[in-house]
């Protein structure tokens, strides 16, 4: 039972307001951007004016000349052009943009199921009586929060091919595209395999004795309960945690950045990381807003399919 | 202009007679007429002389001509031990004494420096005053008016004095542009070839390579496909008692976003340029047709380059790939590998015993050009015997560039130019955790220069490596023929382009001939965009065509 | 704490002993590169690369602890610190603020036209939407409003993205929250307003601690906006990190250290808020 009355919107307003503010606006601005081309004009003019003293007489340089200073004058004039859906044109025969597509969708497809099954198994494993369970598990935190800037240098010395810890395997960890992309899957797995791992506990531990306990009166043997018992009531968090890791895994930046900077060539370019180059690097703000809002609506329609199973989580 | 310097400076000096000499904790205005400019413990005391007139008439005992101005210049972030930002951490306390003012250095991620810088100009927000740029930024910044002409301050006598009479011709250009002076002296780059001299003279080794390839070994080689055969006799063989590994012959620092694309610039000027005695349509030119502005990138000689600098690549650890340069120069340090092409900080981080292994072993030389290039004219591959060096200026050249929306340009030049007066700019190019390299006259060796050996080896440096170290980039500077260097606007996209497509060839995602034609194509896209009449333009003033 | 099997027998020490074995190397598995980062951040220049075994300081080579020296004692990753840290705490602080009373609303009020649901969801989101898609607009609004390069710009940006953490966790723990003392004090004539600040608020203290200590965290290792809005005055400790890479290369002496540098601080904190860890990272869809 819930009450109403006016105060409710003093209570929620306020953050409603802020996110309207910070997103909505930002992200109609980012539209503005992508549908039109922006021209910003700078005219320059620089006027020399004498240096004069305190008593209004001009200061001479060494060479005896009267000292000059400048000023600077400058009219910055924007011209925006319409031109329609051009950017997102572009944007779809770019090979850049097409490779980067491959590149995120690779890395979703092979570092989300892994940290999932991954995540998973260690649940189970954890599950039960362990000597300093406790300690483990925090130390399972760590991987979760650790800066991933800090961690995508961090990996840079550790795939070191000549010489780092894993310098005996020869593997070309950074050196070859395809294994370059694994070492970025891998690394993702490093971080994130912990968070499902901490969610598939807690979700394992809040079964209810009952459930496990007449399985076992039914003769059920292990297999039967994680299939039979175990997993459906998972099935919630399951998506969640997929609905979490897909969504920030399109997000994927820091990482490249820090490990291989994009290469060798474009292997491990996401897309984000090719937004944000093509827009701060090189200016090409409409192209940059273009591909972001792609992402935005490709993520939105993934995020929309999720969240139409996960709305009873939030009764 | 001569004259007004004369002048300029007869009267400091008579300003100076007037004054007694002061001392402070970084400037000693001695009664000599000379000034020592004092780093303090954080550089071991280094203490540098300066004549005081060359300080210029602002600068003086108990003068404080910029006090109250606070300035902020950027930098490629190295630390204040590191390069190029070291020097500007270094002498920051001296200029605050001499002026009065305040510097605040920004070490900026070298792969965001230009965009932070973009971001600034173009907002003409002028929250940094000066920037020390690459080079091949000027096209994006001088055409803009983004930048301020210095001719008026160099001419004044006011600020500390330096020239671009030091300068060799192809170095002068990188600081100009049409005629007006933006850059004051600091960084000259170039890439020159290291050789580990005690391999390459080994009796041993000279007698097994002649067996096997049927030529003397040359120490060092002079042509391209010499290196390959040497790089190839040494890789994978344990020649190094360093470690146990094999070693390489020639390291590579490949990685992409970072300087990997210059490898190639370097080694494909031999192959792809037209030596001529003018530019023309034909001659001399290297990135662009300068009749209509298409790629040259991916002509014949240009793909013949990078197919052999495939072949190099197999010749060092598969690694390099991904590169940069600490990690490649390291494994030559350690020496791990026979031969580096790269800029002057390998010379001088060789005679720095916490990073290098082989001072004493670490010689230099110009870079070998190609047995056949490419003519153009022609349309065929021409066979040359022995083949002319070709120079290069590949790199940032990193100096200073002050910015149009700075409120302080007088107090910001008066700091830029003190770092550039002789005895200042020789002290960076000596001391090699500095990045500045040599490039400038008084930096080479007597007779041509006039820095003597006695100053090198004082300043920590091998003898017989900063001769050989000097005379390579004497050579290099002073070549007949040398890489034209691209600056027009959206230069940096070029170069992005180019150099994600060379990461590609060299990772073995795509093949030498598909790696240049997308770049040709790519770059045709984005002329288009910039304005291909605009552009060719720039193109034909950058290059001096139609001279 | 659940067993799949009742009762004890003697082949579940052995079982005990094996599955701690496994997990222990699990753990040391994942702990081993935040274990690199500290070995490397004690090597000297020449050692990095070139340590044998696993680099156990002092059994493997001579550590040094001159980079950390170095490192914290440059005035630049000092003022990395403190600006991540106002920053974070700023940006938390306001998400709190504009957090807890939206929580308590939609945990305990009724809306009609938008339902509960659909904007508890709306803020979930805000969580999912890419930096990318906004990171222009807001470059070009802070510019156009000054304020560039400034820690309110990004304690401001922040706010925005952990947001949705505060609304989505503390809406649960409101539901949990038995109603009858709220209404009691109702009740006894205090207002909405009352009850919240002083029986809510209270009660829901250690959740509303964790919930800030894991925002924290999060604006704490927010590396996208601080780079592009920060250039001089405002950089924080990821942005700082970034700087050891340079015209020589990445500095790979100097990375350890600030590898650790950074990392230190939302990782305290993280396990400081264990107990919510779960609840935090699913946005309240798992109770931990």
């Amino acid at each position: 039972m819930r009450w109403t009355g006016r105060v409710k919107f003093l209570f929620l307003l306020p953050a409603v307001i802020w996110v309207l503010a910070f997103t909505v606006f930002p992200l109609g601005y980012s539209l503005y951007l992508a549908f039109f081309n922006i021209e910003t004009k700078t005219e320059i003019t620089r006027e020399r004016v004498p240096v004069l003293d305190d008593a209004g007489n001009p200061v001479l340089t060494s060479s005896g000349r009267p000292r000059t200073r400048s000023i600077v004058h400058k009219e910055q004039k924007s011209i925006a052009t319409f031109i329609g859906f051009d950017n997102f044109e572009r944007a779809f025969s770019d090979n850049q943009v097409i490779s980067a597509v491959k590149v995120t969708a690779v890395f979703i497809l092979t570092a989300v199921p892994a940290e999932l099954i991954l995540g998973f198994c260690l649940a189970v494993l954890f599950n039960r009586r362990l000597f300093g369970r406790a300690a483990l598990r925090a130390i399972m935190i760590l991987p979760i929060f650790a800066t991933p800037i800090a961690v995508g240098y961090l990996f840079f010395t550790i795939f070191y091919e000549e010489g780092g810890p894993l310098g005996f395997t020869g593997i070309p960890f950074l050196s070859n595209p395809d294994w370059a992309l694994a070492s970025v899957v891998f690394v993702d797995v490093w971080q994130w395999t912990p968070f499902c791992f901490l969610v598939f506990l807690a979700a394992l531990q809040s079964v209810p004795d009952e459930l496990y306990e007449a399985a076992v009166v039914d003769g059920a043997s292990g297999w039967d309960m994680l299939r039979e018992v175990v997993l459906p009531i998972l099935q919630p968090t399951v998506i969640i945690v997929l609905l979490l890791r897909v969504a920030e895994a399109l997000k994927l930046f820091d990482v490249p950045f820090a490990l291989t900077g994009g290469g060798p060539g474009v292997a491990t370019q996401s897309y984000s990381f090719l937004s944000f180059r093509t827009g701060l690097r090189f200016f090409d703000l409409g192209y940059a807003s273009a591909m972001a809002y792609l992402l935005l609506i490709f993520t939105m329609i993934v995020v929309t399919f999720f969240f139409r199973k996960l709305r009873d989580t939030y009764a | 202009m001569l004259a007004r310097h004369l002048f300029g400076s007869t009267l400091a000096a008579a300003a100076l007679l007037a004054t007694s000499a002061s001392a402070g904790q970084f400037v000693d205005w001695k009664d000599d007429g000379t000034v020592d400019l004092k780093l303090g413990p954080n550089y071991d005391n280094v203490v540098i002389n300066v004549k005081a007139e060359d300080m210029g008439g602002l600068f003086g005992p108990g003068k404080k001509p910029f006090e109250g101005a606070e300035i902020s210049i950027t930098v490629n972030a190295s630390g204040p031990k590191g390069g190029i930002s070291g020097p500007l951490h270094a002498f920051r306390p001296v200029w605050e004494e001499l002026s009065g003012g305040k510097l605040t250095v920004i070490e900026l991620p070298f792969a965001e420096h230009y965009t932070k810088m973009m971001l600034d100009l173009r907002n003409g927000s002028g929250q940094y005053d000066a920037f020390l740029v690459g080079a091949f930024w000027y096209g994006d910044i001088i055409p803009n008016g983004y930048a301020y002409p210095i001719d008026d301050f160099m001419e004044s006598g006011d600020y500390p004095y330096w020239t671009h009479d030091v300068m060799p011709p192809a170095l002068k250009t990188l600081h100009t542009w049409k005629g007006e002076s933006y850059g004051v002296l600091n960084d000259a780059d170039g890439q020159v070839l290291y050789y580990r001299k005690s391999m390459l003279e080994n009796p041993e080794h000279r007698a097994a390579f002649k067996s096997e390839y049927g030529y003397d070994l040359p120490s060092p080689p002079k042509t391209w496909q010499q290196l390959l055969d040497i790089a190839n006799y040494f890789n994978g063989k344990n020649w190094d008692s360093g470690d146990a590994d094999p070693d390489s012959g020639m390291v590579l620092h490949l990685k992409v976003g970072e300087q990997g694309h210059y490898h190639f610039q370097s080694l494909s000027a031999s192959f792809a340029v037209t030596p001529g005695p003018k530019v023309d349509k034909y001659h001399n030119v290297y990135w662009f047709d300068p009749t209509d502005m298409k790629p040259l990138i991916n002509s014949p000689g240009h793909l013949k380059a990078l197919e052999f600098l495939q072949e190099l690549h197999k010749t060092g650890p598969a690694a390099q790939v991904g590169w940069s340069l600490g990690e490649a120069w390291d494994y030559f340090l350690r020496g791990k590998s026979v031969f580096v092409f790269s800029w002057g900080d390998v010379g001088s981080l060789c005679q720095d015993t916490s990073r290098s292994k082989i001072k004493g072993d670490c010689a230099a030389a110009i870079l070998p050009a190609s047995e056949e290039y490419y003519d153009m004219e022609k349309g065929e591959f021409v066979k040359v015997a022995n083949p002319e060096p070709v120079g290069n200026t590949t790199g940032g050249s990193w100096h200073g560039v002050i910015s149009n929306f700075s409120a302080y340009p007088e107090a910001t030049y008066s700091f830029l130019a003190m770092m550039a007066v002789e005895p200042v700019s020789l002290w960076n190019s000596q001391n090699g955790w500095t990045g500045v390299d040599p490039g400038y006259k008084y930096q080479f060796l007597e007779p041509f220069g006039s820095a003597t050996v006695e100053d090198y080896v004082a300043a920590g440096w091998d003898a017989e490596d900063v001769k050989t170290y000097t005379k390579a980039y004497q050579e290099n500077f002073y070549a007949d023929t040398s890489l034209t260097y691209l600056r027009i606007p959206g230069s940096f996209e070029y170069w992005d382009i180019l150099d994600k497509n060379l990461s590609a060839a060299m990772g073995g995602s795509v093949s030498a001939k598909e790696a240049l034609d997308n770049t040709a194509e790519s770059w045709e896209a984005v002329t288009d965009r910039l304005g291909r009449e605009q552009q060719l333009e720039y193109y034909q003033a950058a290059i001096g065509y139609g001279d | 704490m659940r067993e799949l099997r009742v009762g004890r027998t003697k082949g579940d020490s052995l079982r005990y002993s094996i599955y701690s074995l496994i997990a222990i190397c699990v753990a040391l598995m994942f702990l081993f590169p935040i274990y690199w980062a500290f070995s490397t951040s004690l090597r000297n220049p020449l050692d990095t690369f070139t340590v044998s075994g696993i680099g156990i300081p002092w059994l493997n080579f001579e550590p040094t602890i001159d980079n950390w020296v170095t490192q914290i004692a440059s005035p630049e990753a000092r003022r990395a610190l403190t600006n991540s840290t106002v920053i974070a705490v700023g940006a938390s602080l306001v998400a709190l603020v504009l957090g807890a009373p939206a929580a308590y609303a939609l945990a305990r009020f009724e809306f009609r036209i938008i339902g509960n649901k659909d904007i508890t969801i709306w803020f979930l989101s805000q969580r999912v939407l890419p930096p990318v898609a906004t990171i222009i607009p807001f470059y070009l609004v802070f510019r156009f409003l000054g304020l560039l390069d400034t820690e309110l710009a990004l304690i401001l940006i922040n706010a925005t993205f952990i947001l949705p953490f505060v609304v989505v966790i503390l809406r649960q723990t409101f539901l949990d929250m038995p109603i009858e003392l709220e209404e009691a004090t109702l009740v006894d004539g205090g207002g909405y307003l009352t009850s919240f600040f002083h029986v809510v608020l209270p009660l829901a203290a250690p959740s509303i601690a964790a919930t800030g200590l894991i925002i924290f965290a999060f604006a704490w290792n927010e590396f996208l906006f601080a780079i592009t809005i920060s250039s001089r005055d405002a950089i924080t400790v990821p942005v700082h990190m970034a700087g050891a890479v340079d015209t020589r290369g990445v500095q790979f002496w100097f990375m350890g250290v600030r590898a650790m540098i950074a990392m230190i601080p939302p990782v305290l904190v993280a396990l400081l808020a264990q107990r919510y860890i779960v609840r935090g990272l699913t946005l309240g869809a798992v109770k931990g």
